[in-house]
């Protein structure tokens, strides 16, 4: 997918939630507030136009917390380009998922 | 909540992204059904804090379960082989065509119930003999108005004939009937015993001795009303007239198509066709044609040379039965050439198809524009075919020439204004998907005309082209034009696949 290309607002929003460290589906759907049968499509999506990647958990830090290893999701270098030009396209972006929220959780 | 019911949940919450998990494509599913008991393991637990879920709870659990079965159909749908989005040719040509058919089968199902109609339609009960005509004198004006007398029949008969091999005759009068209950004023025959036989109509006769009284051959119309469709009518007697007969069998139903309407046929020999008439009294005469004679049939008709003694007397020609017997679907034929002929007279036979920008749909598409048309076409053609016969024959129970002018008129008006509906919705169906355009805006102000252009622009929803119809059309802007839109457009665009 070329760099410059138009994203929606639902697909910058997820790309953003991700960048700002919401790296799992459910995460995104508790940041973004969008349900989960629009999220994890859009991850696809996303997964397929090379913007993310995905990746399991290792089993033996999943099995120390006693929980299923999950997978995550991070932005390719595609996809930071893209989000660059999403966050000019929607100014308000940015201030919707920021960076330092990400850290604080 | 209780645990039994917070078993159920969980299980039907499982139960719901295994299910969902099936549409995903075989190669991906366990990688998926992974990813989604994973998240919903975490789900639950972010909202099992205090042990038990509550309803709440459990009510987001299942939303987000739900959220699984869109996951899986967009994940199929992404799986599927790439290729050009191809617009969807949607319901509305589908539910164009299905509508025309639905409206089809309802004519032909009410065809099929009237009993006029099913006469019409089966031409092996009407059609007469090959070479059989109609003698006729040139002093009337009606081709089928009664003309010849007994006695020239039988002079006729008696004399050598170069055109003719066999003649038959009858003469239709006013008699009463001595029925069973009730005496009844009958139109009645009186025809020459071969009449049948020389039109080679489908009349069955009952076996009558030699010493017998004359038969009668009962129309099927009288044979239901006065006999009450008895099936046992045949051998019966009745007095005709002056006349005893027995009653020798039943005309089947809409096979009498020549001039006249009478209840019955009263067979008789030639010498006693008259007998009890007036010797004046003017009948039919039905002759075939010998082979000289059909070489000499130009056209409908064939001149006739009478060797008479009064160098006065009428002219005489033959004339074919070929308009009374064509059936419905010469009928049917003419009213397609008819409303062919007058189309252009109602409606603008362009498609509108011209463009001006350089795209162009594929040729599959234009073919398949193309075929919808012809369908629509077809259609209507036999929409008009079976409507026309039903109301035509909706109280007219046999042929009649008031039924067969109605069958043209309606066919031909059905047929016109279904052509005309067919270019008229074509031309507002675009190209690309065959949906009919919509949201009509209107463009320009008509005080501008000299300007710029003005008239309507309608849409199509699956985003391919603007229509612009003007509203006056000019030198420069006579008819519609399409513009077709390029990708551009799509995300304006429910159908157009953009995300």
């Amino acid at each position: 997918m070329a760099a410059d290309a138009k994203l929606s607002h639902t697909a910058a929003l997820i790309l953003q939630a991700i960048s700002a460290g919401f790296v799992y589906g459910f995460s995104i759907m508790e940041m973004t507030g969008l349900p989960s049968g629009t999220v994890y499509p859009a991850m696809r999506r996303l997964e397929r136009d090379d913007l993310i990647r995905s990746q399991w958990e290792k089993q033996s830090i999943a099995d120390a917390e006693q929980r299923p290893p999950r997978k995550y999701y991070r932005l390719t270098a595609a996809g930071k380009t893209t989000l660059e030009a999403s966050r000019k396209r929607y100014p308000l972006l940015e201030r919707l998922i920021s960076t330092e929220e990400a850290k604080s959780l | 909540m209780k645990p039994s019911s917070d078993r159920a949940l969980c299980a039907l919450q499982n139960g719901l992204v295994r299910t969902a998990s099936f549409l995903v494509p075989a190669g991906q599913r366990s990688d998926w059904r992974r990813e989604w008991h994973a998240e919903l393991w975490h789900v639950r637990h972010s909202f099992c804090e205090g042990g038990a879920l509550s309803w709440p709870a459990q009510r987001e659990i299942t939303t987000f379960c739900l959220g699984s079965l869109q996951d899986a159909v967009c994940l199929r749908r992404e799986s599927r082989p790439s290729r050009e989005p191809a617009p969807r040719i949607s319901g509305a040509a589908a539910q164009c065509i299905l509508r025309l058919s639905t409206l089809l089968a309802v004519c032909v199902v009410i065809a099929r119930l009237l009993p006029g109609v099913q006469a019409e339609r089966d031409p092996s009960r009407y059609q007469v003999s090959p070479g059989v005509i109609l003698i006729q004198t040139s002093s009337s004006n009606d081709r089928f108005a009664p003309a010849i007398s007994a006695r020239m029949f039988r002079d006729w008969k008696a004399t050598r004939q170069r055109y003719f091999d066999q003649f038959a005759f009858y003469r239709t009068v006013r008699e009463t009937a001595s029925l069973p209950s009730r005496r009844a004023g009958w139109s009645v025959s009186h025809a020459s015993l071969n009449l049948f036989s020389l039109l080679g109509l489908p009349v069955s006769f009952a076996a009558l001795t030699a010493e017998d009284l004359p038969a009668l051959i009962l129309s099927h119309e009288s044979w239901r009303r006065d006999f009450a469709a008895d099936p046992d009518v045949a051998g019966r007697i009745i007095r005709v007239g002056n006349r005893t007969a027995r009653i020798a069998g039943v005309m089947p139903y809409g096979s009498w198509r020549l001039p006249e309407e009478p209840n019955a046929w009263l067979l008789e020999p030639d010498s006693q066709l008259a007998t009890g008439m007036s010797e004046g009294g003017l009948g039919y005469l039905i002759a075939h044609l010998s082979q000289r004679g059909q070489a000499a049939m130009q056209g409908e008709c064939v001149s006739i040379t009478v060797r008479a003694a009064d160098p006065e007397g009428p002219e005489f020609y033959g004339v074919s039965f070929g308009n009374r017997l064509q059936g419905p679907r010469g009928i049917f034929e003419f009213a397609i050439i008819l409303a062919l002929l007058a189309l252009p007279a109602v409606t603008s036979v362009t498609l509108g198809e011209s463009n001006y920008s350089s795209h162009r749909p594929s040729r599959k598409r234009t073919l398949i524009r193309w075929a919808f048309l012809a369908a629509k076409f077809l259609l209507v053609a036999a929409i008009g075919y079976f409507a026309s016969l039903d109301l035509a024959y909706w109280n007219a129970s046999t042929y009649s020439p008031l039924a067969e002018f109605a069958q043209l008129t309606w066919c031909f008006s059905i047929c016109l204004f279904g052509f005309r509906w067919a270019l008229s919705d074509q031309r507002q169906r675009c190209p690309v998907c065959l949906r009919r355009v919509t949201h009509p805006a209107r463009v320009g102000l008509a005080s501008r005309t000299f300007l710029g252009w003005n008239g309507t622009e309608m849409m199509c929803m699956g985003g391919h082209t603007l229509l612009h119809v003007p509203s006056l059309p000019t030198s420069w802007f006579n008819g519609q034009r399409w513009l077709y839109l390029d990708n551009s457009w799509d995300f304006l665009f429910a159908d157009s696949g953009a995300w």
